[in-house]
């Protein structure tokens, strides 16, 4: 308890340290919700010189087509000149005659310009045209399409991609921020050398350690609650599992404990979380569930604790089971993680009481 | 392992064989001493003769390599065990404290982690101790290195303690804080108590040591009270005269004093007389060669104490 407080005391008075570590949660929902928004609207202008009844349908059907289409009717000067000056990505021209072709049974080239600057938007628009042109030609009831695909959903709802993505943000955020406010309340303590006091108390310093890191979870749980709640109220997530989150925000304090047992230096704690922190993220099913990622990936995103995570959190807030082990594993994979980490923590701290 | 040393019933703390090695460099070698109840015990030594890690060692922050360190003359283990760390107070050398939290903060910190019942008012009686309830809430880390040094001090009484240790309390400290930290000291040994200290210097180990331990490289050198080490240490002479003259005033010096050592350097010679040999003689055999602008006799500093009582023990 004592401990506790000291530790709670000790983040209080470092007033700007909890202001950048409630930012630092912040920065990291903003980081993945861009990460998610950058590309997947790409502005497309159509160019309808038609004006027929069937190009205004194909152009309903182009707004449907795919999600990474921003699509706007613009002149044919303007979108040429848009497409040059680097504002768009693509310009679609539904061309004269088209409407009456269409119907007479014809086929009709469509011209589409794209700005290849970048394969992968110019994917997303060799992807939507055709999807587009294949549910128009279905609603009309050409002649030639014979397949229609029957989608069943393996589960009942749907999930944004946006607010997939902020709740595995959650799991970067408990890391870094658990993760260092973890580390940091071991390394203060091996660079102020108050360790010795730990060693000269009549208490176990497994006890002492408890306590430290019950104070730095408590710090880390507020400043990742402020992102909880910008998620919640934000993003439109009504289910957020306050539970599994302080699991994560203990387990990643433990963990950092670790760290900051081993290291025994701030600096390089800070570096490696932040050196590690993205490509755990990226490579633990944050963006999709890791196992379409392939063998090699999918076997390094086991050895990250932010990989059970991920899968714990998706659980929890959207009923997704992203991880091919079922969530009771990931759990306990997860209280492993942090019952390994705290124990050496701890076993470093009884045997480096002194400074050499 | 050895046997520890038979223990005098004033003895509250016995060391036997004691060794410390830091892979092949043995930094305290075969130490035996004790340390006596109610009375404060010294440890003197240059820097690098194996004070802090024997302060280290009867602290329980360190384990011997071999030896044994015994309580009440039951031998005890690593880590030690809960009892005798309530018996235990330590004033490091680097005051380890937490620079964030207040004076106050400090104190009654400590008085948790030692079960301290009403916590509260002990931190108000150690205050007042210390001389610091006006800076109580004032964070430790704008304080200076003297004040740091009191409220280290303060927190290692916070439990009233049995034993107190201090390590180079008077360290870059002032000399107001110096004397502050002196007075509680004797007030401790007024009171009974058991100190062990190190320190660098000799006019500590004199105002405040009944017994002190001298060690050099780790090795115990002598025992005794600081009086009778600096009389087994005896005097110095120093003898200021030009550099043609050196030759012919160490001759003079010799013919008298056969045995001493004598250091040439720039302003003249120093001449290490042993406690059996008077320094008024030599003084004046030197002043009677004609060249001598000058003669002081005075008391050997540490180190000179520490090599004279390492030679006389090499024998």
């Amino acid at each position: 308890m004592a401990s506790a407080r000291l530790e709670l005391t000790q983040l209080g008075r470092s007033r700007l340290l909890l202001a950048f570590t409630a930012l630092e949660a912040l920065t990291f929902l903003l980081l993945v919700s861009l990460f998610g928004l950058t590309g997947s609207r790409a502005p497309t202008a159509v160019v309808d010189e038609d004006h027929g009844p069937l190009a205004a349908s194909l152009v309903g059907f182009l707004r449907q087509a795919h999600h990474s289409f921003a699509l706007r009717s613009l002149s044919a000067e303007r979108a040429r000149s848009d497409l040059t000056a680097g504002r768009i990505v693509a310009v679609i021209t539904i061309p004269p005659g088209f409407s009456a072709a269409v119907a007479a049974g014809g086929t009709v080239a469509l011209p589409v310009d794209v700005d290849n600057v970048d394969v992968d938007l110019t994917d997303d628009i060799e992807r939507a045209v055709p999807s587009a042109l294949a549910a128009f030609g279905r609603a009309h009831g050409f002649a030639g399409i014979r397949v229609v695909a029957a989608e069943r959903d393996l589960i009942p709802h749907d999930t944004g991609f946006i607010p997939y993505l902020v709740v595995s943000a959650l799991a970067l955020d408990a890391l870094v921020v658990a993760g260092v406010l973890g580390a940091v309340a071991m390394t203060r303590e091996f660079e102020a050398g108050t360790l010795s006091q730990w060693r000269l108390a009549p208490v176990a310093s497994g006890w002492l350690l408890a306590g430290k890191l019950a104070g730095a979870a408590a710090v880390s749980s507020a400043a990742i609650g402020v992102a909880a709640i910008v998620v919640f109220a934000g993003y439109g997530i009504a289910r957020l599992h306050a539970v599994t989150l302080l699991l994560c925000v203990a387990i990643f304090t433990c963990v950092g404990s670790c760290v900051g047992a081993l290291l025994r230096r701030s600096l390089p704690v800070a570096a490696l979380f932040f050196g590690l922190a993205l490509p755990l993220y990226i490579d633990s099913g944050a963006l999709e569930p890791e196992r379409f990622d392939g063998n090699v990936i999918w076997a390094i995103a086991h050895a990250s604790p932010v990989y059970y995570a991920v899968g714990v959190l998706e659980q929890a807030v959207h009923g997704l089971r992203v991880t091919p082990e079922p969530v009771s594993a990931d759990v306990a994979v997860l209280v492993a993680w942090a019952a390994l980490a705290a124990g050496i923590a701890s076993s470093v701290v009884a045997r480096r009481a002194v400074r050499s | 392992m050895p046997a520890h040393r038979d223990v005098e019933p004033s003895s509250l703390l016995t060391l036997t064989s004691v060794t410390r090695a830091f892979g092949h460099r043995t930094v305290l070698d075969g130490l035996s001493l004790e340390v006596r109840r109610a009375g404060v015990t010294g440890l003197v030594g240059p820097n690098g003769a194996g004070k802090t890690t024997l302060i280290n060692l009867v602290a329980g922050l360190s384990r011997p390599t071999s030896g044994v360190i015994a309580w009440d003359g039951t031998p005890v283990g690593y880590p030690f065990p809960s009892p005798i760390r309530r018996r235990l107070g330590l004033v490091p050398q680097d005051t380890a404290l937490y620079d964030e939290l207040t004076v106050s903060e400090n104190l009654r910190f400590a008085a948790e982690l030692f079960g301290v019942s009403e916590p509260q008012r002990r931190v108000g009686e150690i205050l007042d101790l210390i001389g610091l309830s006006e800076r109580a809430r004032d964070r430790v880390g704008v304080l200076s290195g003297g004040m740091r040094r009191r409220v280290a001090f303060g927190r290692a009484l916070v439990h009233d303690p049995e034993l107190l240790v201090l390590d180079e309390p008077t360290l870059a400290v002032d000399s107001d804080n110096r004397h502050a930290i002196w007075d509680h000291v004797r007030r401790l040994r007024s009171e009974g108590r058991t100190v062990l200290l190190s320190t660098n210097y000799l006019d500590e180990a004199e105002a405040l040591c009944d017994v002190v331990v001298a060690l050099r490289a780790g090795r115990l050198v002598a025992e005794g009270s600081t009086a009778a080490l600096l009389r087994a240490a005896g005097r110095c002479v120093e003898i200021d005269c030009p550099d043609d003259a050196v030759d012919a005033v160490r001759q003079s010096v010799e013919r008298l004093a056969p045995g001493a050592r004598l250091d040439a350097h720039g302003a003249g010679l120093t001449v290490h007389l042993g406690s059996d040999v008077a320094p008024e003689p030599v003084a004046s055999a030197a002043l009677g060669t004609g060249h001598v602008r000058g003669v002081r006799v005075r008391a050997p500093d540490m180190v000179e104490v520490l090599e004279a009582l390492g030679e006389r023990s090499r024998g």
